[in-house]
């Protein structure tokens, strides 16, 4: 007797159904692992940035694991190596996400990458955490659902460098440029100009430079930057790219012929070593050695820890990471909490992470409602320590977030026209931080 | 006025040394096997890769740091010797005669290959070696302070291209490289042993990226997707100049290193486009190239 189609298709709705329904059951009870994905350059060359990502988010899960997991379930996370371009992230992105164990997202280091999932995480409803990214656009257009950013954006980050240079060097007028050829270095150069000739009428923008990522050589750039004579250079370099450019421009003299900014000098100061007087920050308040930081039991462990096992000191974007899973550690330890001890569902998880206020290793996080975080930024100049045998940070200030946040709905560029001596004045002065 | 010119002088004879060793290899190649290596900027990055090893070797060891300058010669020469006959014996001879479709896809192929060995030998994060670069001081030019380095590629541009001048020239090989390119059965029907020939002028051709590459390491960082970045460059210089052009790739690494600075220094906007520019305007008005025709090949 031959089987009816009509049947079939009725007993395989079926068996589809009970399946739904027995996923649906299961999501309220705890996970065997509680599966997460984190997203990072682990080759090219911004691995010289996403590697020590990747690495702070491998001992701080361990950290988490160690300590019972997450209401008692270990985190497993796989790794998505951001170097294949936005197509490949996304596709990697939907292949973790189908899995329904899968239930946070740690994505991404890449600012287009990060606009490029934003909407897939609200089309799939997975929560997300911008663990790196920091373009400000991000949450500027869309109200989003399911992205979060516990580590601020580009405007307060570059902002600030313009309020220390004009503390520390307040003739400086003539000022050049050098970020890389995308969104992140046009928008700095962007909000560095608006910020600098808000608060200095007579700033004069003498070369504006955008190799493209990933250039291997700076040379001619060098010789455009020297014949400008500029008070100040602005760079934010970074990766390779930076490494490449202060190998560079050291011995070409542009190190003592211009006050330098890099904005990510950070996280080449054990690698590399900078001379002394560099203006250098941490796009945030992540430097490990920070008073801040040094007072907090955690932070120390953690930097013991990954000292030990890397055999050298985190940098920013590691203690990003390490901040971006605390967050997410805090968040879903109270969607439990929420949901009387059961096993939360996506869609709890996300709502446990809005508008938090929580403790990182570095300082205090305060999300907005538009889900972009209040963060303080921390400036300084690079310094000899002799304590650490390597360039520390010294003349420190921390400014406070709020100082240099634009109210949620307003033009960030057109907000950062309004500033003025006045509010210069207003803030914390380099050296304040001590 | 003479302040303003000679940086762009400088600085654009510098940018265009390092695509010429690269650039000419590409062209050498296509000249003699008439095929289009997609795979040439790998051999630039991984003479990088060797040169810098053997350079951080010298210094870890204690060795008299001037050997670093033999070191990125000796490089070069390692890469060629090795990787020149084998991969042209073990792949590319199966394209010769095939069409461009075939024989780009196998260079890729192996360009692809090529790159992932990269990362498994030598790992993700960039290597810096730049003894040389540091023993050689710098020099003032026009206001602007440059290394002495620069120059100095500079002037081995110069001597490789005279070099390679003298070699096909004046020297039995290099005849018999010449009369290949003029016409190959009738160099076959007189005895000359074009198998030979092939995989010489492919090692050259090997050896002359690897060069680039090795003499790149004293002032850059070497790292992943340093051959496409090269490569993409060279494909430009080499279709300004009109592909299996010698003098011409020299020429037109001139016009691209000079487009670039100029736009560096006067429209920023366009420094990553510039050369493509340059090489668009050319082809639209002479589509084979500065210096090439559809009738006669020479190198």
């Amino acid at each position: 007797m031959m089987r009816s189609p009509f049947r079939s298709s009725i007993a395989q709705i079926g068996l589809a159904a009970a399946i739904a329904l027995g996923t649906a059951a299961s999501a309220q009870e705890a996970p065997s692992e509680f599966n997460i994905g984190v997203f990072t350059f682990t080759s090219g060359p911004a691995a010289a940035y996403g590697m020590p990502g990747r690495q702070g988010a491998e001992l701080m899960i361990d950290m988490i694991n160690e300590g019972g997991g997450i209401g008692g379930v270990p985190v497993r996370a796989t790794y998505v190596d951001e170097a294949q371009g936005a197509e490949g992230v996304i596709s990697e992105y939907r292949r973790l996400a189908s899995d329904l164990d899968t239930q946070v997202m740690i994505a991404a280091l890449s600012s287009s990458n990060c606009l490029a999932l934003a909407p897939v995480a609200d089309q799939i409803g997975m929560p997300t955490i911008s663990w790196n990214c920091d373009t400000h656009q991000l949450f500027l257009e869309e109200e989003l659902q399911y992205t979060f950013r516990p580590n601020g954006n580009t405007i307060p980050e570059f902002a600030a460098f313009a309020a220390y240079l004009m503390e520390v060097n307040p003739d400086a007028q003539r000022i050049a440029i050098i970020n890389p050829d995308y969104a992140f270095g046009h928008d700095a150069g962007e909000i560095v100009k608006a910020t600098l000739s808000a608060i200095n009428p007579d700033v004069e923008i003498v070369a504006e430079l955008y190799p493209s990522l990933g250039a291997s050589s700076f040379q001619t750039e060098i010789s455009r930057l020297s014949a400008a004579r500029p008070d100040a250079i602005f760079s934010n370099l970074w990766g390779a790219d930076l490494e490449n450019f202060i190998r560079q421009a050291q011995p070409r003299g542009l190190f003592n012929q211009s006050q330098m900014i890099l904005a990510l000098g950070e996280t080449v100061l054990e690698s590399l070593g900078l001379p002394d007087g560099v203006i250098v920050g941490v796009l945030g308040d992540g430097w490990w050695n920070t008073p801040t930081a040094r007072a907090n039991e955690l932070t120390v462990a953690f930097t013991e820890a990954y000292q030990d096992r890397y055999g050298e000191y985190p940098v920013f974007p590691t203690m990003k990471m390490a901040n971006a899973l605390l967050f997410m550690q805090q968040a879903v330890e109270d969607a439990i909490a929420e949901a009387d001890g059961d096993w939360p569902s996506r869609e709890q998880i996300a709502a446990a992470m809005e508008g938090r206020t929580f403790e990182s290793l570095t300082g205090t996080v305060v999300l907005r409602e538009d889900n972009d975080a209040v963060v303080d930024q921390v400036v300084g100049v690079s310094m000899q320590d002799e304590d650490l045998g390597f360039t520390g940070i010294g003349n420190m200030v921390r400014y406070p977030g709020e100082a240099l946040m634009p109210p949620i709905g307003e033009d960030p560029i057109a907000w950062l026209g309004t500033l003025d001596a006045e509010w210069l004045d207003s803030l914390p002065k380099p050296g304040s931080y001590q | 006025m003479l302040n303003a010119i000679v940086p762009l002088v400088v600085d654009g004879l510098a940018n265009a040394a390092l695509i010429f060793f690269v650039a000419v290899g590409l062209t050498l190649v296509f000249s003699v096997l008439r095929i289009l290596n997609v795979a040439h900027g790998s051999f630039y990055s991984i003479g990088a890769y060797v040169a810098a090893t053997i350079g951080l070797w010298l210094v870890s060891s204690g060795l008299n740091p001037w050997l670093s300058f033999p070191a990125l010669l000796l490089a070069a020469a390692l890469v060629a010797a090795l990787m020149g006959p084998l991969i042209e014996r073990t792949l590319i001879h199966w394209t010769y005669g095939k069409g461009e479709a075939v024989q780009i896809l196998v260079t890729f192929g192996l360009f692809l290959i090529l790159e992932d060995l990269q990362r498994i030998v030598f790992g993700v994060r960039s290597i810096y070696a730049d003894t040389p670069m540091a023993l050689l001081g710098v020099s003032e030019i026009g206001g602007i302070i440059y290394l002495n380095y620069q120059l100095l590629l500079i002037g081995l541009a110069v001597v490789v291209l005279i070099g390679l001048r003298l070699f096909i020239r004046h020297t039995r090989y290099g005849k018999l490289i010449s009369a290949v390119v003029e016409d190959r059965e009738v160099s076959e029907a007189l005895g000359i042993n074009t198998r030979r020939i092939f995989m010489l002028a492919f090692t050259l051709g090997v050896f002359l990226a690897a060069l680039g590459g090795a003499l790149a390491t004293p002032t850059t960082g070497v790292a992943p997707g340093l051959g496409a970045e090269t490569m993409v460059l060279a494909f430009a210089v080499a279709a300004i100049a009109g592909l299996g052009q010698v003098e011409g790739a020299a020429v037109a690494a001139v016009i691209v290193g000079i487009a670039r600075v100029l736009a560096i220094y006067y429209f920023p906007a366009l420094d990553a486009v510039a050369p493509y520019l340059v090489m668009l305007a050319v082809l639209v008005i002479w589509p084979y190239g500065l210096f090439g025709s559809t009738s006669t090949r020479r190198i």
